[in-house]
């Protein structure tokens, strides 16, 4: 692909939505998601010339707003460590609170109270549309364990937003 | 193959599109891509400097210069076993005739038999 800085610019107003999108709803945080879409797009630019389509950009883009989006959780959970379990807790909190906030951003944190693998699947699928077939190609993992984080994530994803719903009602 | 989604799943894609990226989030990674770019220069900026042009054409004279010098040392050399060699065969040549003549003034009938022997030989 080429490299130039005005090709660069456009697949990066192509492409900006969809990895700030994944990394903000993986990490949580604007920040620290700016930060790590602002790291994808730079190694984007360092292999643009090994990528031969705008398909395989697209592909790229994901997979590596995924990965470097789960690292930077890890990282952020390594320096507070049990912080970060009450950081989770407290984002659910939030997400029950009565009427407070509109409902996507009840989604987004339901979401951030799954583990990280199974926040990549769902995003892959529900933000990217993407079938489980696909992201098992994309994100390198069997096929069942696409499947199960799928399964699970929606379960766990369905109870806890029944929960928030009687909560909001009870209140 | 395509798995039936229900209304829950359906909330969830609707949910979930993408957001927009922070208000000039394209000019501050085109800034880093340029700021990298300059520093990637700047860490090679001694190679681009003209000694090395120099430096890289006063080697390639060298080499020249020398291998010129040993490809003209190897003909020399070469013309010099040539030489040695015919100067060889001359002598060898010499001291036969020498023999022959001196064997003739020595014993004329030997020398007579021995040389239409030899000229049967190489007939």
């Amino acid at each position: 692909m080429d490299d130039s800085p005005q090709t660069f610019r456009a697949t990066v107003e192509r492409h900006q939505a969809r990895v700030f999108s994944i990394a903000y709803r993986i990490v949580g945080e604007r920040g620290t998601a700016e930060e790590v879409a602002q790291d994808v797009f730079l190694e984007l630019y360092r292999q643009l010339k090994r990528l031969e389509s705008e398909d395989h950009v697209t592909a790229w883009l994901r997979r590596v707003a995924c990965h470097r989006a789960t690292d930077a959780l890890r990282r952020r959970a390594a320096r507070v460590d049990t912080a970060g379990v009450a950081y989770e807790d407290g984002m659910e909190l939030r997400a029950a609170a009565p009427g407070f906030l509109p409902l996507m951003n009840r989604v987004e944190q339901l979401l951030m109270t799954l583990p990280p693998a199974q926040r990549s699947v769902v995003l892959l699928r529900y933000q990217e549309d993407m079938e489980a077939e696909d992201i098992a190609l994309e994100m390198g993992m069997p096929l069942a364990t696409v499947r199960s984080h799928l399964q699970r994530a929606v379960k766990l994803l369905r109870e806890k937003a029944q929960r928030s719903l009687k909560e909001y009602c009870r209140g | 193959m395509v798995e039936p989604i229900d209304d829950f799943e359906r909330d969830l894609r609707e949910q979930l599109t993408a957001r927009d990226a922070p208000e000039g989030f394209a000019d501050r990674v085109m800034a880093r891509v340029a700021e990298r770019h300059e520093a990637r220069q700047r860490r090679w900026w001694w190679l681009r400097q003209p000694v090395w042009g120099w430096a890289a054409a006063t080697a390639l004279a060298a080499v020249v210069a020398v291998s010129a010098g040993r490809q003209h040392e190897i003909q020399q050399r070469r013309q010099g076993e040539e030489a040695r060699a015919q100067v060889m065969l001359a002598l060898r040549i010499t001291g036969t005739t020498l023999r022959d003549v001196e064997r003739k003034i020595n014993n004329p009938a030997g020398a007579q038999r021995r040389a239409g022997n030899r000229d049967q030989k190489e007939d």
